[in-house]
């Protein structure tokens, strides 16, 4: 199967890196930004649990395979039927960009960077798992496939450029299929169609609470800070037992909706958007809610957004199940890889709106142009609707922490809600 | 009423004292390794040059790099919200500004100023410090001049020279490169101020295009640069005498709108 998408006369022998001091110093961010959470004044009181997940290392109870994936455009669906854990494989370590850097060019954003570096480790994620699977969701990820293809098993799922179901809805439930017929043939296994139904139902669970979750964090948030949000969203694709997750989240939902809606809060209310912010680069969380602003809500891959959608099958027939997860995971996916920014810039407008935020906050990841080219369209349609617009446009690095910070205060003083 | 504005900058730290309306005392000093201690140290040699005590001030505000270093104030602000009060305290009422450019050490800031005066939009240079004062400082540095020589030099010169301004680091290898050629220092300084203007031109005119224009910062006391960032702009900058205080001046304005502000809820 591999051999379709990669020539295997080409292929190099893997390449490891085993850099102590790289790993003390990605270890000493982790515990950095731990230490950092532990000072918010209301967390919920399992959120322990979340950090577990977040951190690692996999917890690989009873054999259960693993599947690695990248974006938000994968439907993992397929992995949880085929009785396999997907795991998110994206990296936010800063500490892990240079080494990246010893193998990749230094010119690549550093979400790429770094996630390669896990590649690079003994006992990193990716060699724990029994495939990987890549969208060519932009052009760092489409050679990362081919790279990695090197290392594990790889899948590289093509995405249309254009989120157009009347042009390209065929060609991308094949390409679902065929992703299915891949991970089924490395694992040994067979899918069934009941099983398929079965993790769509697990998922849609979980949309159900990260819906119920940001309901209530939107009315309060104080209740729930965006920083542990995030945390609970990415402990559920961190390779955590999805059951077990449901509870624990349960759990969460009911705390903070026990606060009950806040009438008193005097925190600028806003929308992030922009790219993915992975566990532990959270600075641009931290600085958000350190300068007296809240996010209420996201159109993150990593945020909220990432399973904010279930998928929607109204008939069970095997070509109706693959549809409807072409529909969720290709046509309905927040990516700007994908040629319209209509409905990216709707979604925002609409956040606006029902969440009666006072701004919108873009964070732009350095050598990511495809982000960074959406800005000039956003920043002209908010500033038009009057609608307060910040660019964060930065990298892993916290050298700029200070200046980001004299930005984001004085944007909430425009605002209207600094002091 | 008396109200002090503390302006900790990268570079230096000013100190306004403000009685209706009337600068009573503006004083400056390089903000050292210690900018907190060094804010404190000034506040008091300030009140002291004015004939004050520190209960004599009703009200203190700090704005700056380091506005949190310093426990002095009742008001923490940004330098940007401060500068555009400043100016707008200046401004003449026949020639509203809309454009302010604030040059400073470590940071180069572009505001859009509305016609109330309120902030509108604003733009810093990104992490580093091609586009900023302490480019300038590199350089010179470079070429053995003392800055106030640098700035002579470049004003001294009447050919023009390419230079890029991208990155603060290879600009000096840049120069390095044309001090091998024998090109004059003067055309040399003169090609640095060209190549900053033209990048702090370009962060003018992603945030503003609308006149009057007006130039603050340590930047703007350089005639060089003024010159130079004038002829990329094509533009008329007004650069006010005291153009270094202008963000503790506002600062100053800040801590007196928040007291009369609590006055008037009283």
């Amino acid at each position: 199967m591999t051999a379709e998408q990669f020539d295997t006369r080409y292929a190099v022998a893997p390449r490891f890196a085993g850099d102590p001091a790289a790993r003390q110093r990605a270890e000493l961010v982790v515990r950095q930004q731990l230490q950092h959470l532990a000072k918010l004044t209301h967390r919920p009181g399992n959120i322990g649990w979340f950090e577990k997940q977040v951190v690692g290392p996999l917890d690989q109870r009873q054999g259960t395979p693993l599947i690695g994936y990248f974006c938000n455009t994968i439907p993992v669906e397929v992995a949880y039927a085929l009785g396999a854990r997907p795991v998110q494989l994206g990296c936010g370590n800063p500490a892990l960009v240079q080494p990246g850097e010893e193998v990749l060019s230094g010119e690549i954003c550093p979400l790429a960077k770094s996630s390669f570096a896990t590649f690079l480790t003994a006992d990193g994620t990716p060699r724990k798992c029994a495939a990987v699977v890549i969208p060519t969701s932009c052009d760092a990820k489409k050679k990362l496939g081919e790279i990695v293809a090197d290392f594990r098993p790889t899948f590289m799922l093509n995405l249309p450029p254009e989120q157009n179901t009347a042009r390209y809805l065929r060609l991308a439930v094949a390409e679902v299929e065929r992703m299915a017929t891949f991970l089924a043939d490395v694992l040994g296994r067979r899918l069934r169609r009941r099983d398929l139904l079965a993790a769509i139902e697990l998922t849609r669970h979980r949309s159900v609470l990260v819906r119920r979750l940001q309901t209530a964090r939107a009315a309060n948030p104080a209740a729930l800070s965006v920083r542990d949000f995030f945390i609970i969203i990415q402990a559920s694709f961190a390779g955590a037992d999805l059951t077990e997750w449901l509870h624990e989240t349960t759990r969460v939902i009911s705390e903070v909706e026990a606060a009950g809606p806040s009438h008193t809060h005097q925190r600028t209310p806003l929308i992030l958007t922009g790219a993915p912010i992975f566990w532990p680069n959270f600075k641009p969380l931290n600085l958000i809610e350190e300068c007296g602003a809240d996010v209420v809500a996201d159109t993150l891959c990593t945020g909220a957004q990432s399973c904010f959608d279930p998928v929607v099958c109204d008939e069970h027939s095997w070509s109706a199940l693959w549809r409807a997860l072409a529909q969720r995971y290709i046509f309905a996916s927040p990516c700007p890889c994908f040629i319209s920014q209509a409905t990216r810039l709707s979604r925002i407008l609409d956040l606006v709106a029902e969440f009666k935020a006072e701004g919108v906050v873009n964070y732009g990841l350095r050598l990511c142009p495809l982000f960074d080219m959406e800005v000039y369209r956003l920043s002209r349609i908010l500033k038009e609707r009057r609608i307060p617009f910040a660019n964060m446009r930065t990298d892993y690095s916290l050298e700029d922490t200070e200046q980001l910070r004299v930005r984001l205060e004085a944007f909430l003083e425009t605002v209207g809600a600094g002091t | 009423m008396i109200c002090a504005g503390v302006d900790i900058g990268s570079t230096t730290t000013k100190v306004v004292l403000l009685q209706n309306g009337e600068v009573l005392a503006a004083v400056l000093a390089p903000s050292g390794n210690l900018p907190g201690r060094t804010a404190t140290r000034l506040y008091t040699e300030t009140l002291a040059q004015a004939g004050l005590s520190e209960k004599d001030v009703d009200a203190v505000a700090t704005t700056g790099y380091g506005r949190r270093l310093a426990d002095l104030g009742d008001l923490v602000m940004t330098e940007i919200k401060a500068c555009a009060a400043g100016v707008l305290f200046r401004q003449a009422a026949d020639n509203p500004i809309h454009t302010v450019i604030d040059v400073g050490g470590q940071d180069t800031k572009v505001l859009a100023l509305d016609d109330q005066g309120e902030v509108e939009d604003f733009s810093m240079n990104d992490k580093c410090a091609a586009g900023t004062g302490r480019f300038l400082e590199m350089l010179a540095h470079k070429l053995e001049l003392s800055y106030e020589d640098f700035v002579a030099e470049a004003l001294r010169s009447e050919t023009t020279i390419q230079m890029n301004a991208t990155c603060a680091v290879f600009a000096e290898s840049e120069v390095v490169g044309l001090l091998a050629r024998n090109v004059p220092k003067c055309d040399i300084a003169a090609a640095a101020h060209q190549a900053i203007a033209a990048r702090i031109s370009s962060m003018v005119r992603r945030v503003s295009q609308r006149g009057a224009y007006y130039f603050v910062g340590g930047g703007a006391r350089n005639a060089a640069l003024v010159r130079a960032l004038a002829e990329q702009l094509n533009q008329q900058l007004i650069v006010p005498p005291d153009a270094q205080f202008i963000v503790a001046l506002g600062a100053a304005l800040g801590a007196r709108r928040k007291l009369e502000g609590r006055v008037e809820k009283r």
